[in-house]
């Protein structure tokens, strides 16, 4: 019944606008980046460099990428909500259904019902992070091994862990630092600003890392390929044999598995930090304290 | 072209992508989770709606059967009283009926036992009669003289009457 042809032109046009942002960053990389020989390891690509007070304002080849997963996730929701009825008619409602009530389910499991309204946010934080990081499948640059994109979505957690932590009160907050003992304070200080710190690190340095290893073992591998043939004549010589398929079977873990795993990692230590910095107690005692000032107003 | 270092920290690549993450939020808020939460709430309602439906129906069905069942039971019991009723009538109408025949019988047999005793006496005064005219014209003609009828009809009399005692 919804499979006319005005239908299946808007599907084809979601599934083209999800493809080209990657097509076009492949290009982008493809025009800006001659093939090079050896080991490089750098970060990204800068394209332009805008002057602005404190910092020159960087559009480099991780701000494109973020930009472009952006897009292509922008209409793979609109893809996967298109058609969306009642009955099941269509086989991508079922993932659909499956991403909000596997996320629904993680939330109330791990930061209770209060914090309902964090589904749209952490289904956010893992599509960002994980297609963020599968990028590195078509040789584009993972915005997630760079520390500044990766760093901006702690500083956003760690402004919500702080945002829920006052809600406390700021009374309860200062004195939450000077616990057990006051000469604690420093420590305390220090695992408050550690936690944003360790999350955009063990994501950005996972990703990294993988990527460092796929060129350190992609090279090692041309290395080796390059001894075992030398023997041969001509340009046989040079072929690179070990470089066929091995640095595939890696990428499943460096790229797919480990991405996936960050995001997911994430995406779980961003539930917990926010729910374990609110103290329920304490902003419902504040809560009542203020209904009953409220009242005496009156 | 140029590259940045591995580690090089941005304060306006971090905001950027910092708002990414809220653009993101709202995407994803706006387009995915709220169409699919919105449809699930849907379908919940559809849902808990047929099964109200099906209660109410099923409620209807059993209340149904319960007047069925009593109209039922009271046809039965009309039924049961018609019956009773013919059969009370009938009975009435067949003692009725006994008593008519049997009245009837008896009058039939009254009637016959009347007529065979008229018939007795017809035929009683009939005999008595030719007997007399008989012996009388006998007892002429052997005697060749008169009797005197009134004794006659007197020795006869009493004659007959010895017969018809013996007879009866």
């Amino acid at each position: 019944m919804k499979t006319n042809l005005k239908f299946k032109i808007i599907d084809i046009i979601y599934i083209v606008m999800m493809a080209l942002p990657i097509a076009f960053s492949i290009v982008l990389k493809v025009l800006t980046n001659p093939p090079s020989e050896g080991i490089s390891i750098s970060g990204a690509k800068i394209f332009l460099e805008i002057p602005m007070p404190l910092q020159n304002f960087i559009i480099s080849e991780s701000q494109i990428n973020s930009a472009m997963v952006l897009i292509t996730i922008f209409f793979f929701c609109l893809y996967m909500t298109h058609g969306l009825s009642d009955k099941i008619e269509l086989k991508r409602q079922h993932f659909a259904e499956l991403i909000v009530e596997k996320v629904d389910g993680l939330i109330k499991e791990n930061m209770g019902d209060y914090f309902s309204g964090y589904a749209p946010f952490i289904i956010a934080i893992m599509a960002l992070s994980a297609f963020s990081s599968l990028l590195s499948l078509f040789a584009l640059y993972p915005p997630t091994s760079d520390i500044n994109i990766v760093g901006g979505w702690a500083i956003l957690v760690f402004a919500l862990i702080t945002y829920y932590k006052l809600k406390g009160g700021l009374l309860n907050y200062l004195k939450g630092f000077t616990e057990p003992i006051f000469v604690m304070l420093p420590l305390n200080i220090l695992g408050e600003v550690a936690t944003p710190v360790s999350l955009a690190f063990r994501h950005y340095g996972n990703v990294l890392s993988g990527s460092v290893i796929a060129v350190l073992i992609s090279a090692a591998l041309g290395g080796v390929s390059s001894m075992v043939l030398s023997w041969l004549p001509g340009t046989l010589a040079s072929f690179p044999l070990f470089q066929v398929g091995i640095p595939a079977v890696l990428s499943i873990y460096f790229d797919v598995f480990s991405g996936c795993m960050q995001a997911f990692i994430f995406a779980m230590l961003t539930m917990l930090n926010i729910s374990g910095g609110f103290d329920m107690e304490a902003f419902e005692k504040r809560r009542l304290k203020k209904a009953q000032k409220a009242l005496k107003n009156k | 072209m140029q590259s940045l270092d591995i580690i090089s920290v941005n304060i306006w690549q971090i905001l950027v992508s910092l708002i990414n993450l809220v653009l993101l939020f709202l995407i994803v808020k706006k387009f995915l989770y709220k169409p699919v939460k919105k449809m699930l709430v849907d379908r919940q309602a559809n849902i808990d709606k047929k099964y109200s439906d099906a209660e109410e129906a099923r409620n209807k069905a059993l209340e149904d059967q319960k007047s069925y069942e009593e109209k039922l039971s009271a046809a039965q019991e009309e039924a049961d009283g018609v019956i009773q009723s013919a059969v009370d009538t009938a009975k009435a109408r067949e003692k009725e009926i006994i008593a008519d025949a049997k009245q009837k019988a008896e009058g039939i047999v009254t009637k016959a036992e009347n007529d065979a005793k008229l018939a007795i006496l017809k035929a009683e005064d009939s005999i008595r009669r030719e007997i007399i005219d008989v012996s009388t014209v006998l007892t002429e003609k052997v005697l060749e003289r008169e009797i005197s009828e009134d004794d006659h009809k007197n020795f006869i009399d009493s004659f007959i009457d010895n017969i018809g005692d013996g007879d009866e």
